[in-house]
């Protein structure tokens, strides 16, 4: 049972308590979407649901927004339970995948609606309209309507529309998937800066897992509708807490075995591989270990016992820019990738050709490993 | 040089094809402007006589020709159209769109079956339509005029709506409704200020179609038509069974006119949504 | 849309339609199924006994009573679905090149030519037929034309002929095998052209193998379109056909309307009715498959 996060300060905004839903496969049974899922977003938070497709993200924020019912469990706003609450009735406002602008409504009236619907006045409504358009700075583009606005400015309007009626919480759905490369950057530091100002918690679904590292405070990693790990960026890709989050954050090599004890500590492979780990692991255990490419390295010519080694051929190569990324292959067939660091031992990396044998090395200390449950999941 | 041959080819097959539609049209349209009043095909000069005939104003055509139907006959009819018509358009209209909103809105286990239902008035062929609805009328002994024209049309009509506005909510974001919930609203106002403006396009385009189909309608209006509530297609289609008469032409001019309005606002529309 | 299960709602929106259709369409067409197994009157009107002669008598078996052996009424319908198989082989013929010609035009032409060709379909049928009874009488368009060119002498016999029919019901029913052609012929992917003469194929095997059977599930359907109300006309043949090409349409129109005999004329209605269902039935198997749904 994976925990629900840090405890937050205070109250929070939004708890999901053991929800579940279910949805009837069109090919008959029931398909889980959403199994025993609970998590908190407090105060202020960026909070990321992340996971491929089909994982119950977007399950879960549908369920929070309203437009579907839980199975079971319950969701919880500022402490009020929101089962049998309508979507127009809670404190949430979301921004859909594909914006769902009001085509027949301007820019302006797009952004009104809410407080139009809600009872608001005139007078206040052009104020907070014009205000929301200047935090998404679309300032200008009032009179025009959704189909003479590009990707980006839809997106925006998307925004400032959803923030409007001032939400607790703002569900975006993957609200980024439409844009192109450059827009979808410096749209992600544009939203977390708006994140700040504003105070909302912002729960974003996203499968982009860059995408997720970069703008949140916590994710939430989702896989067939369980949640496999909730932490800050830099503990998923430091400390998975299941292979599952290994492999779908960052790149990396895995592999499981059998740890062996002192005096030699090592995770030994199914097919023999013998790997050093660090100490004061319990023998006897099976667990697999993650080696990002970072982590490794070539070997240094007289290495010491504070290094694991191992013996590859270079297959490929690949230019990053920045960075250049090694593909090897190991004794047992299994493939790493290496990215070399600057240095002596990067350096005798880099001069190296396909096909060539190559030492690489590792700190045994520094690759995380993962406890196997024991079904093997 | 082989796909310019094949481009040029294509090209008078589709200048040829709509000379096929169309000249039949044209010719019934030139001769309407003839005051031969023996012979259609020898111009022999341009009049709006016809017109004024048809009417029953009196014209130098009138004593050269025995072809005089009554005016007041064919005003009957005429208004007769229009009432099946204006009624059947806002039945159909209605009932059409709240079943296209129904099907599109709801998950239910009849589901299917009213899908069928609703294409079936469409393929069914109209003289089966026709006969039906005469068996029937007689039998639940309803006295056959312009209610049962009226009925009559609906059945077929409402599917015609139906179609359209279902094309239309085919074509709708679900996302845009649960925007305008998630926003506040209520359904009544989603309803309002979302789903109507969108499907409105298709309600009209709809109604404009079943107008259209309602005036112009002659296989089942001819069964389920009493003796006094002769409609427009029904009358010309007595005359032309009498003989053919140079007035047909300018009322067939005139239907012609009114349906290329009405037809050319339909695209108008839709060219807006 | 959120799917609603709102059961009060979904009635209010239902009732009256259900209420409507089922009992003036659905009723409609039981009564006519009743009235077809019911035993005509001497005078016209019917006698409510059991009574399965009347679809006897349309293969040509009848009531010994009154009637002899005779095919007259199997030919008539032989006749019908001839002509209406023709007519789906004519108006395919002209529609396919048809579509292939719109697609070809300019994206912003090929909406407007597209409203052009289906126009005349909301112009009245009995003003389109008119034309055509200009066109093709003795006195008419066509043979003063073809007189005054002196290519004959004497006027041919042009109307009251199948041939005037199936041009007739060709005209009058041609948006029907436009339209889903057009629409599939517009689907089909252009690369999927390209691939095949890249390959090596003529213009000729790259119809036949791939714009064809690409096009087959709008061929189908504009094939069921125009066969079913081609099968049950009665205003074409009337004017265009007189008394020479009578078909079931003209047949049920004068049990009704001069024979007075009721239950047959709605047994010749149950059987096309029934030949329609068979057809949309095929066609939604076969077809229907193949497409992916609206």
């Amino acid at each position: 049972m994976p925990d629900t996060g840090l405890p937050g300060s205070g109250s929070p905004v939004a708890e999901v308590l053991d929800a579940v839903k279910r949805f009837s496969a069109p090919e008959g049974g029931t398909v889980t979407a959403l199994d025993e899922v609970s998590l908190e977003v407090s105060a202020g938070e960026f909070v990321t649901l992340l996971g491929p497709s089909g994982c119950g993200k977007t399950t879960l924020l549908r369920c929070i927004s309203g437009f579907e019912d839980l199975d079971a469990g319950e969701v919880r706003i500022d402490g009020t339970p929101m089962t049998g609450v309508p979507a127009q009735h809670r404190p949430v406002n979301t921004v859909f995948q594909t914006y769902a602008l009001f085509p027949h409504l301007r820019v302006e009236a797009n952004v009104a609606y809410g407080l139009e619907v809600t009872g608001v006045p005139r007078r206040e409504r052009t104020v907070r309209v014009a205000q929301a358009l200047e935090q998404v700075g679309l300032q200008g583009l009032e009179r025009r309507k959704p189909d003479q606005l590009s990707g980006g400015q839809r997106q925006r309007v998307a925004l400032a529309r959803a923030i409007i009626n001032r939400p607790k919480l703002l569900l975006l759905d993957e609200p980024l998937s439409a844009l192109d490369r450059n827009l979808r950057h410096s749209m992600q530091l544009e939203l977390k800066t708006l994140q700040h100002e504003l105070g909302i918690c912002f729960l974003f679904v996203t499968h982009d897992q860059e995408e997720a590292l970069t703008m949140s405070d916590r994710i939430v990693v989702l896989n067939h509708g369980r949640i496999e790990q909730i932490g800050s960026p830099e503990q998923l890709y430091h400390e998975p807490a299941t292979s599952f989050v290994a492999e779908f954050i960052g790149d990396g090599a895995l592999f499981t075995g059998t740890i062996e004890g002192d005096p030699d500590p090592a995770l030994v492979t199914d097919d023999g591989l013998r790997l050093a780990i660090r100490d004061g692991v319990p023998a006897g255990r099976r667990m697999t270990m993650l080696l990002r490419p970072e982590q490794l390295d070539g070997a240094p010519a007289a290495p010491d016992s504070a290094f694991g080694i191992l013996e590859a051929t270079l297959e490929q190569s690949v230019f990053y820019g920045a960075t250049r990324q090694l593909v090897c292959r190991l004794g047992n067939g299994a493939a790493i990738t290496v990215t070399p660091s600057p240095g002596a031992d990067g350096d005798r990396l880099y001069r190296a050709q396909l096909g060539d044998a190559l030492r690489l090395a590792y700190r045994r200390a520094e690759p995380h490993l993962i406890e196997e449950a024991r079904d093997g999941g | 040089m082989k796909l310019r041959l094949k481009r040029r080819l294509f090209g008078t097959y589709g200048v040829l094809f709509l000379v096929f539609v169309y000249a039949p049209i044209v010719m019934i349209v030139a001769f309407s402007f003839n005051s031969n009043p023996i012979n259609m095909m020898v111009w022999s000069g341009f009049t709006f006589d016809w017109y004024w005939t048809i009417f029953g104003y009196p014209t130098q055509l009138n004593e050269q020709t025995l072809y005089v139907e009554s005016t007041d006959q064919l005003l009957a009819a005429v208004m007769n159209s229009l009432i099946v018509a204006a009624s059947t358009t806002t039945i159909s209209t209605v009932l059409g769109t709240m079943t296209a909103l129904a099907l599109f809105r709801y998950r239910f286990r009849a589901q299917r079956f009213y899908q069928g239902l609703l294409y079936m008035p469409m393929v069914m062929p109209d003289i089966v339509l026709g006969i039906a609805l005469l068996v029937f009328f007689v039998s639940i002994g309803m006295s056959l005029g312009l209610y049962s024209i009226i009925i009559g049309h609906c059945t077929f009509l409402i599917s015609y709506v139906f179609v359209v506005v279902s094309a239309r909510l085919a074509g709708m974001d679900n996302a845009l409704e649960e925007a305008s919930a998630d926003l506040g609203a209520s359904e009544w106002v989603t309803f309002r200020r979302v789903t109507l403006p969108h499907i409105a396009p298709g309600v009209v385009g709809g109604a404009l179609l079943a107008f259209i189909i309602s005036m112009d309608d002659l296989v089942i209006t001819y069964f389920i038509a009493g003796v006094d509530s002769t409609t427009l297609p029904l009358f010309i289609y007595g005359m032309l069974r009498r003989g053919v008469k140079p007035q047909i032409n300018a009322i067939a001019t005139l239907m012609l006119l009114f349906t290329f309005i009405i037809a050319s606002l339909g695209l108008y529309l839709r060219r807006r949504g | 849309m959120a799917v609603k299960r709102d059961r009060t709602r979904l009635a209010v929106l239902l009732g009256p339609v259900s209420l409507f259709l089922g009992i003036c369409f659905i009723g409609p067409l039981v009564v006519m199924i009743i009235f077809s197994f019911l035993e005509p009157g001497l005078y016209g009107g019917v006698e409510w006994n059991f009574y399965h002669w009347n679809f006897g008598r349309i293969l040509g078996w009848a009531d010994g009573e009154w009637e002899d052996f005779d095919w007259v009424y199997a030919e008539i319908f032989g006749r019908s679905a001839r002509l209406a198989f023709i007519n789906v082989l004519i108006t395919l013929a002209i529609c396919y090149p048809a579509a292939l010609w719109v697609r070809g035009l300019p994206r912003r032409w090929r909406m407007f030519v597209v409203f052009l060709i289906t126009l005349p379909f909301f112009v009245s049928l009995v003003v389109r037929l008119f034309a055509w009874v200009l066109i093709l009488r003795p006195t008419g368009f066509l043979n003063y034309g073809l007189v005054g060119l002196g290519v004959i002498e004497e006027p041919l016999d042009l109307i009251f002929t199948e041939t005037a029919v199936l041009i007739g019901m060709a005209y009058v029913l041609l948006p029907f095998m436009f339209l889903p052609v057009y629409a599939s012929v517009e689907k089909l992917d252009r690369s999927l052209v390209e691939v095949s003469s890249d390959l090596g194929a003529s213009s000729f095997q790259t119809f036949c193998r791939v714009t064809v059977p690409l096009t087959l599930p709008g061929i189908a359907a504009g094939s069921v379109l125009v066969f079913i109300p081609s099968l049950g006309n009665f205003i074409v043949p009337d004017l265009l056909g007189g008394a020479k090409v009578l078909m079931i349409g003209n047949l049920i129109e004068q049990q009704f309307l001069s024979a007075r005999n009721w239950p047959f004329g709605a047994a010749l209605s149950v059987m096309m009715m029934a030949v329609m269902f068979l057809l949309i039935l095929i066609y939604l198997r076969r077809i229907g498959r193949m497409q992916t749904r609206p």
